[in-house]
Order: C-alpha cells, then structure tokens, then sequence
C-alpha cells in the first residue's frame, strides 16, 4: 500500500516535469490558440479516440462524463501516458521531418457511490509553438519587402473534473467541467529597410467550460452515447512591449503595456456513439461529432474558423475462450480510423486530419492494471493552396492504473 | 509491476529529452500573419519644399583661400574676394652680424605662391584672372565677434600689387606663382632693413593685409578655386649686391593666424528664379519657383522641406510606429554638368518655423544623418539622387504633441568655404519629383 503511494506520488512528479517539456511545434500552431492536442486514456487512441459509448469500466473514459457512472466500486483508476510522434512537413518544394515527444494526460478516477464516479484530470489543450525564420513578405501595395522571423511558444492546459451518475443499470449521466488556462508567448522580428522591430507579446487565457453527457445501454451488447459540450468564453487579455533597433540603438516604443484583446470562443459541439458487442469477441464504436465553429463569431485575430465534423470508427478485439492463467489470452487488440475535417480555414482550404491506428492492451502481472500502447498514422492538411501537409507517425503509451483500494482486507 | 515502473520511468525519461528544434522553413498562412501586425508603406504624405536665404556665413578661419567666380542661369553670378593678413615667419635680413654685410643686401623680386587644395568648380578650361590688392584697413572684423562672414568686406586700394591670367590646373599642378610689383616688394625690403620693420604688430602696421579679386571685366573667369591657407605664402627674395658668389635669399610672409583669413561670397541674382529670396526668417515656395528648390553653398542659399501632414499617420491605426523613412531627392535634369559636379552628399539640419537651426539631423545613434548620392545612373538618372534616412526625425514629428513643427534644412557639405550648388525637384516636379516612403508598423 505504502509502495504503491510511493510509486503514484513518483508518476505525478515525472509527469508534471514533463508537462513542461511537451511541445509540439507545427506551422498549424500559429492560429488560434495553437494546435490541439489529442490526449485520449486508456485503449482509445488505438480505437481512433472513438468511444462516447464507452463505459469506463476498465480505464477512463474521458469521451463521455456519464461513463464515469459505470465506475466498478471498490476502484481506483489512474491514467498517465505520453506520445512519440515523427512528423514529415512538406510543402510545395521542401520536406522536413521532425521527432518529437510529448506528455499527454495525468488522470485519476474513484467511484463516489456504488452508481456515480469521479474524475480528474490534467492534460495540455493546446501548444503554440512555431517557428518563422526569415520569412520575406511583401509590404502592402508596393514592389518592397520585408523580413519576418517569429516564434511561439506556450500553450493552454485543461483541467477537468467530471463525475458520472447512474439511474439504475441502464441510463447515465454526466457533467464536466473543464478549467482551460495558460498563456501564450510571440515573439516577432520584423526586418524593414535598416530598421529592426521587435514585438514580444505574452497572451493569458483563462476560462472554464461545461460538458454534459449521458450514456444508454440498450440492451447488453449495445450501448448509445452522446455529449454536448456548451459554447463559452475563454477570456483573453495580452502584455505586450515593441521596440525598434535603428543604428544599433534601441528604442523602446512600448514597454510591457497590458490591453485587452477580442476573446476566444469555444463552439457548441455535440457528439454521439454506438458501440456494439459481437459475440463477445468484437466491440465496434463509432462516433460523430459536430463542433458549431460558425456561430462563434471568431475573431479575425485567431484565423477563419468553420463548422467541424469528426467521424470516429474503432474495433476491439477480445478472446473468446479467455483463460485467465495465460498472458497473452488477455491481451486486447484495437485497430480505429478517425477523419476530422478541421475547424480551420486557411487560404480557402480546410485543414484536416485522417489517420488510422493500431493499438494493444497489455495487463500488469495480476491486476486489472494494463499498458496501452497503440500506433497511429495520420496525415494532417494538404500541399496545396500554400499548405502544409503534415504526416506524423504516433505511438501513444498509457498506464491505466486500477486499484482496488477501497476494500478493508480482512488479513494485514 | 515493477518492470513496467521502470519501463514507464524510461519512457519519461526519454520524453522529458525533447524536441527536435524547428528551423522555421514551415510557414502557412502569409496574408494572416499581417492580422497583428501590419507592415505599411506610406508614400503619399505631402512634402513641401522651398529655399530660404541664411544670413551670415562664418567665412573666417576655413582654411581655404577661395577666389574666382562663375555666373549661371540659374543661381545668376557669384564670385569670392579672398581677404588675409600677413605674418612674417622672421623679420630679420640675412648677415653674419656686422651692419655692412646688410648695407649690401639688395632687393630681388618678390612673388605669391598660391598652393591648390584641390577645391575648384566651374570651368577651369577656361582662363582665370585675379589681381593683389593691398587692404587700406586692418584685417579686423566690424562685427562684435571675432569672426569675418560671407558678406564682410575690407577696403582696398585700386592699385593691383600684381596679377594672373591662368588655366587653373587644380588637381594636376601643385601651386601658382604669381609676380607682384616690385615697388612693393622693395618697400617691404627697405622697411626690414632700416629695422623700421622688426616684429608682427610694425609689419602689419606696414602692411594691412591682401586681398585677391577676381577679375569681373572684360572676360571673366568661370571658375572659383580653392588654395591652401597655411602653405600659401608670399616670397621675397635678396642677395648680396656685387657679390662673388650668386648667393640668393628670401622672407616667406604667411597667414600664421588662420582667423584672419576670410572669403568674402557675394553673388548677384538678378533675373533669376530666386532673385526676390525674402529674408532669412521666412521662405520661398518651390511652387513659385518652377517647382524646384534651391541650395548654393556660400552665399547661403538653402533648401528646406516640411512634412504639414505627418501627424496624421498617427491614425492609420490605433497602435502604430514609423521605423524607417526614407526621402529621395532628385536634381533636377540640366542643372548640373562636368564643370558644375554634384555634390557626394548634403548636410540635413533641424529647423523651426523661422529657419532658426536646432541641430544637425541625427539618427537614434546620435550621430548626423547625411544625404548620400546614389551615383549609379540609368539611362534616364531616374536613380539618381540623395537619400537621407529620416524615420527617426519623422516618428518624433508625428508624436509630438504640441503644434510646432520641424522642418529639415539641405545644405552642401563645405558651406562656408564652397560655391557648389543644386537644384531639387518638389512633389510635383515632373521629371525629379521628391519621394518620400514611410514604413509604418502597427502593433
């Protein structure tokens, strides 16, 4: 007991150490407030992050709040996992690839009743980490130029609490609340004629969002999901300071003057799933969902948004004649496919993302505990319109940690 | 479990290592990167342009002796007397110490020799002609200060103490040699013999001072020259009167005291375009000068440009900054030739309303801002002009929140010791128009 809240207290430290280092550079992370992360738990990023179905019953489920009323009593869940991901950048004339790893979530789940749940999480919402190296760009309505280098940094975290309740065996429902915070920092060089322009901007964002959710099995081998996350305010403000360099002299024009600056909305978005049981070998999920980007009236300031759909297929593969005593008679296996056709327009053209994955579930030795540990390959964006094709190979791994924590044992 | 913990420890480990770094060749979305920050080039801002007369030159102590004159079309005619007193490096003959070796001395000749300094502008092909003429007043200035100006005279005699019709060869030959008047030469002779003449203050009691006047009758000459003011000197030359041996002596008189040196500039704009130049406090509108501006250096013609407008670029946006500017003027086609060169560059200084000169044009460094000839020529001169960088001087002028503004002075380099000239094309010019480009940035 003592060794495991050694070994928990061990996890929350590495992965609070790593939360800093995750960064994900891409072009795309210029807009809005960065490039998303997709951080799902558990076996879902092998099932195409399909799954508001899904119960979480053997790790967390962080698709749907209402499937934490399915928690098993007695459990305590923990999931933490993070991502190896190799990205090809290509665009028109150049190709460039790129490793990077990343944390992904840290999050822990324990029944409050025998029919409701709870669970917490901390995960990055988004990185804004870019890089501009001596880009030459045309001075409006002349033949003249001038050359810009930039880069972001930073990036917003989420962090969530969900509890799931459940009306006899059959209807859950959920709520969540997700707490969006972080700030991001740009820095600008613009090189015109013999001057140097400086522009340093750090942007805070703070705001919370709601989720609602509710599950319903409608018989045992079918269960239907849906959730609807409400549309809400992340309020911004920014600090920015400018300076020019002329002559090798610095002169400062502003200096850290905080202002206010249009906020950014987040979308109405609903989403539903299926997931069907096949003759206890096969479980097929399948979701949709809608993110209303159109009606939240963005500001020009984070790009051109458009209405989003994300379609989300999964299968996951169990053995039939499951024999406890051997290994690999336990072992899951998933394959998914998710197509998102992106929330952002750029040069009239959507950017969006396709991918296909493969994942396994590994059990820990005895327990309920197992290791996920899943494969995806995606493409994300396009060559044309001045684009920027991004294919990225991904290994998720997530520890899902159960515990059966709250029996008192009988013998000490 | 413990072989997984340490699996998991690993795999942390790899992932706090990082990232690969980005070399920022990725960019998507151009047209949206200028959402925050727009990059603005302003060239339609009105720029005025007139030419103001500058009072007093200070002339003395310029170390140039500048004579000739030129007359054109344009700036009418200009000419330069050059004024000096003479210093004696000793005031003593050559003997060997007894009385009768210096009753022996006689008088020789004695001649100027003017050293080029490489200054000239106008035609040397053609001849220059000056006289010497002997000053009837000390070389003291009337003013309260101690300094002489382009429009300080002295009088003279009307006797020329010598004279010189010359092709000036500035850059090829070292000096001139012109003879003076043996009468003067024996006088000053005869006053260091009899001792009458010992020291600086008995010499110039002597002899006031000199100066050289151009020529301005028959044919007169179509250069002004430059000579050296410390080298320059006047050589008298003795020996021993029936002497064995052809032994020859001499006395080098010079301006030890470059403040008694003066070029008084004097120019007569009769029928010309900026004959009616108004006073030093107020200007004349290149609109009533054939949209052209004017800048002789000497006799204190300059050019001035104003922004009226400039403080309106505040509203180009909430938020924004001028960081570079660049004006470009242009000479206006034929004004200038072989004989009458472009200068390399000109000198900008700050102005206030009534031509009153604050400071030179400085960049943010704090060092003077110059307008730089663009020599490379097309077949039309289209590139050819100054540039003066002013982003600086105009990002104040648009902030500046009281009602006065500045405006810039264009002067040529060497103004008090130089007759080059130029002439500008305004905003409306048809074939040199002044250019004038802002860039702006919004944050």
């Amino acid at each position: 007991m003592k060794n495991r809240i050694v070994l928990f207290s061990c996890f929350i430290l590495m992965s609070l150490t790593s939360f800093s280092q995750s960064i994900s550079s891409s072009p795309y992370s210029l807009y809005g407030l960065g490039s998303l992360y997709d951080s799902d738990f558990g076996s879902l990023p092998g099932m195409g992050s399909s799954g508001i179905a899904l119960p979480s019953d053997s790790f967390i489920n962080n698709l749907n709040p209402a499937s934490l009323g399915f928690m098993p009593l007695n459990h305590f869940m923990l999931d933490v996992g993070g991502k190896a991901i190799a990205t090809t950048y290509e665009n028109k004339t150049l190709t460039e690839k790129r490793n990077n790893f990343q944390f992904s979530h840290i999050a822990f789940a324990f029944p409050v009743t025998k029919n409701s749940g709870f669970s917490v999480a901390l995960r990055p919402y988004s990185s804004a980490s870019f890089k501009i190296s001596d880009l030459i760009l045309p001075i409006a309505d002349s033949q003249e130029t001038y050359s810009l280098t930039a880069e972001g940094s930073g990036g917003l975290n989420n962090f969530d609490f969900s509890y799931g309740y459940r009306f006899g065996k059959k209807l859950t429902v959920g709520v969540s609340a997700a707490l969006l915070f972080g700030n991001t920092v740009d820095d600008r060089t613009f090189t015109i004629l013999n001057s140097i322009t400086t522009i340093h901007k750090r942007n805070d964002y703070n705001g919370v969002r709601a989720t609602v959710g509710g599950q319903y099995v409608i018989e045992s081998t079918f269960t239907i999901g849906g959730t609807v996350k409400l549309p809400s305010r992340v309020k911004s403000s920014k600090v920015q300071s400018v300076e020019t360099t002329k002559d090798g002299v610095v002169t400062v024009i502003e200096s850290d003057k905080p202002s206010d600056i249009d906020d950014y909305y987040m979308p109405l978005e609903i989403g539903v799933g299926v997931s069907k049981r096949f003759k206890n070998v096969l479980n097929v999920t399948l979701d949709y969902e809608k993110s209303l980007w159109n009606d939240t009236k963005q500001s020009e300031l984070y790009g051109d948004f458009v209405n989003q759909d994300r379609f989300a297929l999964g299968f996951s593969y169990f053995n039939p004649k499951k024999n406890f005593r051997k290994y690999w008679d336990r072992v899951r296996y998933f394959a998914g496919a998710n197509l998102d056709t992106g929330y952002l327009e750029i040069n009239g053209k959507r950017v969006n993302n396709a991918s296909v994955s493969l994942g396994i579930n590994l059990p820990i030795e005895n327990t309920f505990s197992a290791l996920n540990i899943s494969y995806s390959y995606g493409q994300k964006g396009t060559v044309s319109n001045n684009l920027i094709k991004e294919n990225y190979h991904k290994i998720s791994i997530n520890l899902s940690l159960d515990g059966i924590w709250f029996v008192k044992r009988k013998f000490e | 479990m413990r072989k997984f913990i340490l699996l998991l420890f690993f795999v942390f480990t790899i992932f706090s290592c990082g990232t690969d770094t980005d070399a920022g060749k990725f960019v998507v979305g151009s047209d949206y990167l200028s959402v925050n920050n727009k990059v603005v080039l302003v060239d339609t801002v009105t720029v005025d342009m007139s030419t103001i007369n500058i009072d007093s030159l200070l002339t003395s102590s310029q170390s140039r002796i500048l004579v000739g004159n030129y007359s054109d079309p344009i700036f009418g005619k200009v000419r330069s007397n050059s004024y000096f007193q003479l210093s004696g490096t000793s005031y003593a003959l050559k003997n060997s110490g007894s009385d009768t070796e210096t009753a022996n001395l006689v008088f020789d000749s004695i001649s100027m020799i003017l050293k080029y300094d490489n200054y000239y502008y106008g035609d040397t092909t053609q001849v220059q002609k000056f006289d010497i003429h002997r000053l009837t007043q000390r070389v003291k200035p009337n003013t309260e200060d101690s300094n002489f100006y382009n429009s300080s005279t002295l009088s003279y005699s009307s006797e020329s103490l010598g004279s010189i019709s010359y092709k000036p060869r500035p850059t090829e030959k070292d000096s001139i040699n012109i003879k003076m008047s043996a009468a003067f030469g024996e006088g000053i002779f005869q006053k260091i013999k009899s001792r009458e003449v010992t020291d600086f203050d008995t010499f110039t009691e002597y002899l006031k001072g000199l100066v050289l006047v151009p020529s301005t009758s028959n044919s007169p000459s179509s250069s002004v020259i430059g000579f050296h003011t410390s080298t320059s000197k006047i050589r008298l030359y003795y020996s021993k009167y029936k002497s064995d041996k052809e032994d020859s002596y001499y006395i080098d008189f010079s301006v030890l005291d470059i403040a008694k040196q003066f070029n008084s500039i004097s120019s007569d704009k009769t029928g010309t375009l900026i004959q009616n130049l108004p006073a030093s406090s107020s200007k004349l509108s290149s609109s009533l000068t054939n949209k052209q501006g004017f800048i002789q250096s000497g006799t204190g013609v300059a050019c001035r440009i104003d922004f009226p407008n400039i403080k309106q670029l505040k509203y180009i946006s909430n938020n924004g900054a001028i960081v570079d500017a660049r004006l470009f003027l242009k000479p206006v086609n034929n004004s200038y030739s072989k004989e009458y060169p472009l200068a390399d560059s000109l000198r900008i200084y700050v102005a206030d309303n009534l031509n009153r000169l604050s400071s030179p044009l400085l960049n943010s460094a704090g060092s003077s801002v110059y307008g730089i000839l663009n020599k490379k020529s097309d077949e039309f001169n289209e590139n050819l002009g100054y540039t003066i960088s002013i982003g600086n001087f105009l990002q104040k002028e648009m902030l500046k929140t009281s009602d006065s503004r500045s405006s810039l002075i264009l002067m040529l380099p060497g103004i008090s010791k130089s007759v080059n000239r130029i002439v500008l094309g305004d905003q409306k010019h048809v074939d040199n128009k002044i250019q004038l480009k802002i860039y702006y940035i919004s944050y």
